[in-house]
């Protein structure tokens, strides 16, 4: 038997309409997102070049400076230039957001394609888990991990990414319960497939499209979430700079100095709509019926 | 459904037993003696240490501290490490801001969801609409504190209308509404805000289920007025899922609670937990975490009361 069985597509273009690709790109909202991506990921990757001063290089003579020329988003109560934290956090941020939605895909995907594969009690317990998990309030139990641990990055990208896989998980679950009756699948399990090869090399793939929706989703929140935690001391500590502790900084100075939690707010603003916008076009492009 | 409800009552028994277990599991193994948060440095000889320790019943196994500290906090017994009050009453005193917050937020986010998504559901893909659709994306993207601080920048530094911090006047006690009420207004918008969005797509998609049904073609063929077609067959039907959700999102404003209490210095649940957490005082982080727990499950049973109200197919049945 060749050893890559051909698997049936479950959403192929429909005859007669163009694909996915093609309704992404009619989409402007999609593509307003992808603009606002690539931007951020480019402003991220060339920051050590677009900065104009060193992001944590103190300036004692131009603290709480108003946007001018020589700060265009001016300065914090050190001194220290706005837009050059903000491009430095702008790695922080987005790394953070894409491990730890790596961290819950992978966990998703795990819990999910079992559960839905193995059905009867395995189901059943690992669903009961992701209910407790969504059920439980588990800022609570973020926060208190990171209170008790010491707050750190790597520490960050896995707390965020595990207590976020439930959606994820029962997403790929219902796609994985909804195939594995299919023909090909009982085709594969004839040839003497293993369990586990049908659902890498057979299920996986026609869940693509779902996961995809569902990862740009969750790399938003994730932002959100890193941006809350270091606004209460618990995220990416200072000196090094993000964008919810700049916004922290700048709170004791609000009523003189508004430009310090203003911008970078605006970013994290500005970041996770894009990754909705893409996330959602992407749901519209592939498949509107879905609710990820 | 008085039997129903005890079920589910019973049920809460697991949760708070496997919340307040990992808790726990993560208070002991977190670097950190609790003792040494508690005794300035200079008296910190190791005997001081170990009487503060068995005090404390730190020095006994850690399963029979679990199950001893469970006991006392059912009991009412367990008191904080930090200033030896019992953590119910800590508990009891910050519980109302949460409480109040979260109620006030509930239901202006339920007040604004409706209207907008009729007018969204009534008209679908109008420019209406897209403008409700634009709005929720907006809403679930926007950080919550940054939000908050917009609001006080603007109503506190600028305007000087409201208060930017604690729930009453200095002086003040109780929860009298027209003291506390000033200090709600921005943090309730905020909380509110944060869950429109969810609550208009969901009451949207609910009715455009509803208005597709036969039974408003067969409303409309004996020619009933639109609005009573409206707000007497589908309002009710489109309103139940609405009702789950509501309950869903207690969690999550739970959750949110703690920042937006954060940015706006209200003395709840969330800032007792943060400042628990970080003073290392295992009574307190427990009894939080397993108030949390109570509160999304009688969220949830909330919600399967008011839905055997409204739906008779499940009252009568």
């Amino acid at each position: 038997m060749d050893s890559r069985a051909p698997s049936v597509p479950e959403r192929g273009p429909r005859p007669g309409r163009r694909g996915p690709g093609h309704r992404f790109a009619r989409n402007p909202r999609a593509l307003a997102g992808a603009a606002l991506l690539v931007m951020f990921f480019g402003i991220a990757l060339a920051a050590p070049r677009l900065a104009p001063y060193p992001a944590d290089a103190p300036h004692l003579l131009a603290t709480l400076h108003p946007p001018d020329r020589a700060y265009l988003l001016g300065t914090d109560n050190l001194g220290r230039d706005i837009l050059s934290r903000i491009l430095a956090a702008s790695r922080v941020t987005l790394a953070i957001g894409i491990l730890s939605m790596l961290v819950s895909l992978v966990a998703g995907i795990l819990v999910g394609a079992v559960a839905g594969y193995a059905g009867g009690q395995i189901d059943a317990a690992l669903m009961r888990l992701t209910d407790v998990v969504l059920a439980v309030p588990v800022f609570f139990l973020t926060v208190a991990f990171l209170a008790l641990f010491g707050p750190s990055i790597p520490g960050l990208i896995g707390i965020i990414g595990l207590t976020a896989w439930p959606p994820t998980a029962r997403l790929v679950r219902a796609e994985v319960l909804a195939l594995r009756h299919r023909d090909f699948v009982s085709a594969a399990t004839a040839v003497g497939a293993s369990g586990g090869r049908i659902v890498v090399r057979h299920l996986l793939p026609n869940v693509v499209a779902v996961i995809a929706i569902s990862a740009t989703l969750r790399v938003g929140l994730a932002i959100l979430t890193e941006a809350g935690l270091s606004f209460l001391g618990l995220g990416v500590q200072p000196p090094a700079p993000s964008w919810g502790n700049i916004i922290a900084d700048g709170r004791a100075y609000l009523g003189i100095a508004w430009w310090v939690s203003c911008f970078p707010g605006l970013c994290i603003f500005l970041a996770v709509m894009a990754f909705n916008l893409v996330g959602d076009g992407l749901r519209d492009a592939f498949d509107p019926r879905l609710v990820v | 459904m008085a039997a129903y409800a005890l079920r589910r009552l019973v049920a809460l028994v697991p949760l708070v037993f496997g919340v307040t277990a990992i808790t726990f599991a993560l208070l002991v193994l977190a670097p950190g003696d609790p003792v040494t948060f508690l005794i300035p440095p200079e008296q910190r000889g190791a005997a001081d240490l170990a009487a503060m320790r068995h005090e404390l019943g730190l020095d006994r196994p850690l399963p029979l501290q679990y199950v001893s500290m469970m006991r006392d906090l059912v009991t009412g017994r367990l008191r904080s490490f930090g200033d030896r009050r019992p953590t119910l009453a800590r508990v009891g005193e910050a519980l109302p801001v949460t409480l109040i917050l979260t109620a006030a937020s509930m239901a202006l986010t339920v007040t604004l969801a409706i209207p907008i998504a009729l007018v969204a559901a009534l008209r679908p893909y109008s420019v209406l609409d897209h403008g409700a659709t634009l709005f929720s994306l907006l809403g679930i993207s926007l950080p919550s504190f940054w939000f908050g601080l917009g609001l006080i920048y603007v109503f506190t530094a600028q305007l000087a209308w409201l208060p930017a911090s604690g729930i009453r006047p200095t002086g003040a006690a109780g929860y009298n509404p027209s003291l506390i009420a000033p200090y709600l207004i921005m943090p309730t918008i905020v909380q509110a805000l944060s869950i429109l969005p969810v609550m208009v797509r969901y009451a949207r998609s609910s009715l455009l289920d509803q208005l597709a049904q036969e039974y408003v073609r067969v409303a409309r063929s004996k020619g009933l007025l639109e609005r009573t077609i409206l707000f007497k067959h589908i309002a009710r039907n489109a309103l139940l899922p609405v009702v789950t959700i509501t309950a869903l999102l207690v969690p999550f404003l739970l959750s949110g609670s703690v920042v937006v209490e954060t940015t706006f210095a209200l003395p709840g649940l969330g800032q007792l937990a943060v400042n628990a957490a970080l003073a290392r005082d295992y009574p307190i982080v427990l009894t939080t975490t397993a108030i949390a727990g109570v509160l999304v499950v009688a969220g949830n049973l909330a919600a399967d009361i008011g839905y055997f109200y409204l739906d008779p197919r499940i009252r009568d049945g």
